[in-house]
């Protein structure tokens, strides 16, 4: 099968065509307000009194964002707290990006006639590039190029025997196809890791998942709390879920069962195609910017939907550069914020259609998406802000 | 009181997923698969999404759902009784249990 997309310098494929200016700031941000089609993002964190560890994990969200298939040129200014880190450095920033055969321009406010001066020339620079995006147009390219993310969230038990389920059949249609998907929230893996350690493609990637659960696991422990009084969340409590063994379990549903390739950091790009379990927190404001840096040109939430009471609004959430679908198989939260809804799978519950079924639906709604179809939290403005999940601590 | 049903996701499972609102006193019907369905009385309310105890469970064993390991009974579980946080205990990740030894 195939989608239409955009074709990018070093072989990848793009579902949307963004100018990405970056770091976050004053500077970004005003470009944005003042130009359509660019994108930013905002974040508590900038790397400032960081470990070299965690910086380096915040430049590799930067490059990977700016890398994205789905970002057409790149604006990166120096004016960051964090800029003068070795790691941070706009020049660095841009170099890598470069690499990837885009336009990046550096705006620098000590030579480009300081705030103002930096905020005009980007502003002028990201209208040109806006532009020069524009005359791309998309391409028939086969289905290969889809380079998918899945999180699941707000989890109840619809979540497992349903939603995930046909997650993991939309998954393992991509692998088929040649693509590339990730999955990850190592906490929510504990319980399920032999599981899943089976599926690893070579013993070393066995190792890796089940190392990787056990430091979760220890730092869990290290807490001196009940893990259920921190997760499963009040909201999955109020769903039916009952342990975190038992969230895990349902929650790897959504991988499938195609054999695991590997084990990335937080926003780490993948060295080949197929399945890759990202070793990284849950959190849906800090997994989404990890993915797209990573690579993944559509990111996909299942939702459950226990302690969603009275959400008919599903906001965008900081996939920054990719389209995000909220999915359910819930039928009470299709009821309560259908509008906001891209994909309802609660037919499996009901007998209506299979996992397989549902799954097969779903890749042709992403084919879809992927196609230049908004997914439904494109059509709002507001995105969450994004938390970039660094573990050092700050000094 | 009616037939409702419940969905077991293994045929190891000791727990079943409700998939209706369950009262006490409803009859539950659990699909298995090239078998006839199983029949159980509910003893408690069972919310749809939660789970309902396929036969009596005594305290410590093991709950499966998924053919897996969800945690232990805490106390002794009836057949066709609401399987939760108040009578299942997580084995995974529990820092409590841990520091007090256990």
């Amino acid at each position: 099968m195939s989608f239409l997309g955009y074709r990018r310098p070093d072989g990848t494929v793009g579902t949307r065509n963004y100018v990405l200016v970056i770091p976050q700031g004053i500077i970004a941000k005003s470009i944005c307000d003042w130009v359509r089609g660019t994108r930013t993002f905002i974040s508590a964190d900038n790397g400032g009194g960081r470990t070299a560890n965690d910086r380096e994990q915040v430049a590799r969200v930067l490059i990977g964002l700016g890398k994205s298939p789905n970002v057409a040129a790149v604006i990166v200014h120096t004016a960051s707290p964090g800029g003068g880190y070795p790691e941070l450095r706009a020049e660095r920033l841009a170099d890598e990006i470069a690499a990837s055969g885009k336009r990046v321009e550096v705006l620098d406010p000590a030579k480009d006639g300081g705030t103002y001066g930096a905020i005009a020339r980007g502003t002028e620079l990201a209208r040109e590039m806006v532009y020069e995006a524009s005359r791309l147009r998309r391409v028939e390219v086969g289905d290969e190029h889809l380079r998918v993310a899945v999180k699941c969230g707000y989890s109840d038990t619809t979540s497992g025997i349903a939603g995930n389920p046909a997650f993991g059949h939309f998954v393992d249609r991509v692998v088929a196809a040649g693509g590339t998907a990730f999955f990850g929230e190592t906490t929510e893996v504990i319980g399920a890791e032999q599981t899943l350690a089976r599926r690893a493609a070579t013993p070393e990637v066995a190792r890796s998942i089940l190392e990787a659960v056990s430091r979760r696991e220890a730092l869990a422990k290290a807490t001196g709390l009940d893990i259920r009084t921190i997760n499963p969340t009040p909201a999955n409590l109020d769903g039916g879920i009952s342990s975190l063994e038992e969230k895990s379990l349902g929650a790897i549903h959504k991988a499938g069962t195609a054999p695991i390739q590997g084990v990335l950091r937080y926003a780490e790009r993948p060295g080949g195609t197929g399945l890759y379990f990202v070793d990284c927190w849950m959190g849906s404001l800090s997994i989404f910017t990890g993915y797209a840096a990573a690579g993944a040109n559509v990111v996909l939430f299942q939702i459950g939907g226990g302690g969603l009471s009275g959400r008919t609004l599903l906001e965008g959430l900081p996939s920054i550069v990719a389209p995000l679908l909220w999915c359910t198989a819930n039928p009470k939260t299709h009821a309560m914020a259908g509008n906001s809804i891209d994909f309802y799978s609660g037919t499996v519950i009901q007998g209506k259609e299979t996992p397989e079924e549902a799954g097969e639906r779903l890749y042709r709604a992403v084919l879809d998406i992927a196609s230049g179809t908004l997914a439904r939290s494109e059509t709002l403005r507001y995105a969450e802000p994004a938390d970039l999940s660094l573990e050092e601590g700050r000094f | 009181m009616g037939v409702k049903r419940a969905l077991i996701m293994h045929p190891d499972d000791n727990v079943a997923t409700a998939i209706e609102e369950v009262y006490a006193g409803d009859e539950v019907e659990v699909p298995q698969t090239g078998k006839s369905p199983k029949i159980v009385k509910a003893i408690d309310t069972v919310p749809f999404g939660f789970k309902i105890a396929l036969q009596d469970i005594p305290a410590g064993q093991v709950i499966r759902k998924y053919g897996e390991p969800i945690g232990t009974a805490g106390r002794p579980i009836s057949r066709g009784g609401l399987v939760h946080v108040h009578n299942l205990e997580g084995t995974r990740a529990r820092g409590d249990l841990e520091r007090s030894g256990g």
